[in-house]
């Protein structure tokens, strides 16, 4: 089970910013540097972290990183 | 239009757009109406507006900042980043506006080449300053829009300072000569250049504001730019402030349902975006655009990046509206050639020149070229907002005069009936949804990874942002090229540059293209990642 302590040492890597804390309801709009060419980063970040693939378009739907979290562990226990 | 904008032989920016809006009658017309990502919304007046950046320009004289000096915000869209952009500008600063997503090395040039000696920015960013602080001793003070108290004796507190300042400040008559906004621009080799304009460089920014964006009294303006770029200072603070236009201002990133529902719950009446923009509004579902009502809309204006006739064609069936391109660059501060209403539209032109604004087509050797010709476009040079230099670099101000002159670095050509069309960039520089990206310096940030041997960067076409980055690198005999190291060189060009640099493509190659001197030839990487003929090869060292 993937956690949200577990996502945010992802975040830490990728934004280079190790004060972020995450909530279930944190969004892009709450960090700095998240913008949608950053977002790629983190979608690399996060398949090569859990072994896991992301669809087209499928991180687009996601209201926040909660629903993010939830996806993780959906795609992690295939 | 300048008759009336000039009062006094008073050209000072800052008093423009406030204390003489309020002079007019304005001062209690809202000047902005702030949304915030989640869309709470804060009207301001032309008289708070006053009010704040005389409290900012107190400010700076009380830390002992004088006429001259430089200071950056470093912040995302905020209401502190246009209070202090104009405050300064009151003081007769030098004032320059960061993209909140510069990294280290982005931030060290800047700073570094400008002496800059104050920035204001925020809790979260100012990590980044901490760590090249070391490097910058001409930076005396931080100020931090978001702590409640002063960290220390020099990073300072933005609300304990402004309460403590006053609402009054009495502007000095300044000059059209006197320096005011710097915004740094990449080129194809060397660092940034800061690009310095005037405080006169108001006439055009109001005049395009005016008789291209056909700004007036009633109109709600809204310029979705970040005020890091000359876009967003020009036409998202200047040139409609000028005039006493109300202002929408959004301070989220990319989002079409709340654009959409802004442009129509709001009425904004003029609207100013970008290309890379309309076309990812362009691949929205189309239930999005079912039941908008923009009737109240009257313009859509495009900047940054040629504006596909795709898109026009789109939003002439999808929204009923004309989009008209804009073309201008930093260096040019203003808007020079433009489609407009009441100039037929050539879809995928740049438009005409502007009354005034004189572009040529000239060779290489200097010769002006018949219509139906490529070649430079150039300006004659004298318009109002023109640079007046490149910060510390004034012999590569030279370079782009000649004879009268100004070679913008674009290749065009001009119909016969003036409509100007643009081709590409006659050097290697980047344009990426509308932000140029040097290669040289992502390449050189590249290097800085001990894997990397060597790096070649170079643009190619791109449906979504007209042009995307794609980096070769040689690794280090014995490294592996993974998925891991992949991600740490994006991590690393995010981080050490912008997002904006960051290459789409990684991609490795055994050995690079280089010439006899041994200059990677970005020209033969970019024919053969487009399976093109790499042309004249005599030169290669292979």
């Amino acid at each position: 089970m993937i956690t949200l302590e577990n996502l945010e040492t992802v975040f830490h890597q990728v934004f280079d910013d190790h004060s972020i804390t995450l909530q279930r309801e944190t969004t892009a709009d709450d960090i700095e540097d998240w913008d949608s060419l950053t977002h790629m980063n983190l979608v690399i970040a996060l398949e090569l972290k859990y072994s896991i693939k992301f669809a087209l378009g499928e991180l687009q739907k996601l209201k926040n990183v909660g629903d993010m979290l939830d996806l993780i562990n959906k795609k992690a226990a295939r | 239009m300048s008759y009336e904008l000039i009062q006094n032989n008073q050209y000072n920016i800052g008093h423009i757009c406030t204390k003489q809006q309020c002079e007019a009658g304005r001062g209690k017309k809202t000047a902005m109406r702030w949304f915030s990502p989640r869309l709470e919304r804060s009207d301001y007046t032309f008289s708070d507006l006053e009010g704040s950046s005389n409290r900012f320009a107190n400010l700076l004289k009380g830390l002992g900042i004088a006429k001259g000096e430089v200071l950056f915000t470093f912040l995302p869209k905020s209401t502190e980043q246009i209070v202090a952009f104009l405050g300064s500008l009151k003081v007769e600063c030098i004032t320059g506006t960061l993209f909140s997503n510069f990294g280290e090395d982005s931030l060290l040039d800047r700073l570094g080449d400008s002496a800059a000696r104050l920035v204001v920015t925020r809790k979260s960013l100012y990590r980044k300053i901490e760590r090249i602080r070391d490097q910058l001793p001409a930076l005396r003070t931080i100020i931090l829009t978001d702590v409640a108290a002063d960290l220390s004796a020099d990073v300072l507190s933005w609300p304990h300072l402004m309460a403590d300042a006053s609402e009054t400040f009495a502007v000095p008559v300044t000059t059209a000569d006197t320096p005011s906004v710097l915004h740094y621009t990449s080129g194809s080799t060397g660092k940034p250049k800061g690009v310095l304009h005037r405080h006169g460089s108001v006439l055009q920014q109001s005049h395009t504001a005016s008789e291209v964006l056909g700004l007036g009294e009633d109109d709600l303006f809204w310029c979705t730019a970040d005020q890091g770029w000359v876009t967003g200072t020009s036409y998202g603070i200047i040139g409609p402030w000028s005039l006493g236009v109300t202002q929408l201002h959004y301070s989220g990133g990319y989002d079409a349902g709340h654009w959409l529902d802004l442009l129509q719950r709001e009425r904004v009446t003029v609207w100013y975006t970008a290309p890379t923009a309309l076309r990812m509004l362009m691949r929205e579902e189309q239930e999005l655009y079912q039941g908008l009502d923009l009737n109240h809309l009257k313009q859509i204006f495009s900047v940054g990046e040629p504006l596909n006739p795709e898109v026009i064609i789109w939003s002439r069936s999808c929204l009923d509206k004309e989009i008209y391109d804009t073309w201008f660059q930093t260096e040019t501060g203003a808007i020079m050639i433009a489609n407009r209403p009441g100039v037929p539209i050539r879809p995928g032109s740049m438009g005409t020149a502007l009354p005034g604004i004189e572009p040529g087509i000239l060779a290489d050797d200097g010769t002006e070229l018949p219509a139906g010709s490529q070649g430079n476009l150039c300006l004659k040079a004298g318009w109002d907002s023109m640079f007046i230099t490149y910060l510390n670099n004034d012999s590569a101000y030279r370079s782009k005069f000649r004879d009268g002159w100004y070679y913008t670095g674009d290749m065009a050509w001009q119909d016969r009936d003036g409509y100007y069309w643009f081709l590409g960039r006659s050097d290697d520089v980047i344009n990426t949804s509308g932000h140029l990206v040097s290669p040289f310096e992502v390449e050189s940030a590249l290097l800085e990874l001990p894997e990397i041997a060597e790096s070649g960067v170079i643009g190619v076409p791109d449906e979504l942002l007209f042009e995307k980055v794609i980096a070769f690198v040689h690794i280090d005999a014995g490294i592996e090229f993974t998925a891991e190291l992949e991600l740490k060189i994006r991590l690393h060009i995010a981080n050490r540059l912008s997002s904006v640099a960051i290459p789409q493509e990684v991609l490795q190659l055994e050995r690079l293209p280089k010439n006899k001197s041994g200059k990677i030839m970005r020209r033969v990487l970019k024919a053969r990642y487009l399976g093109l003929d790499a042309g004249d090869i005599s030169t290669l060292e292979e």
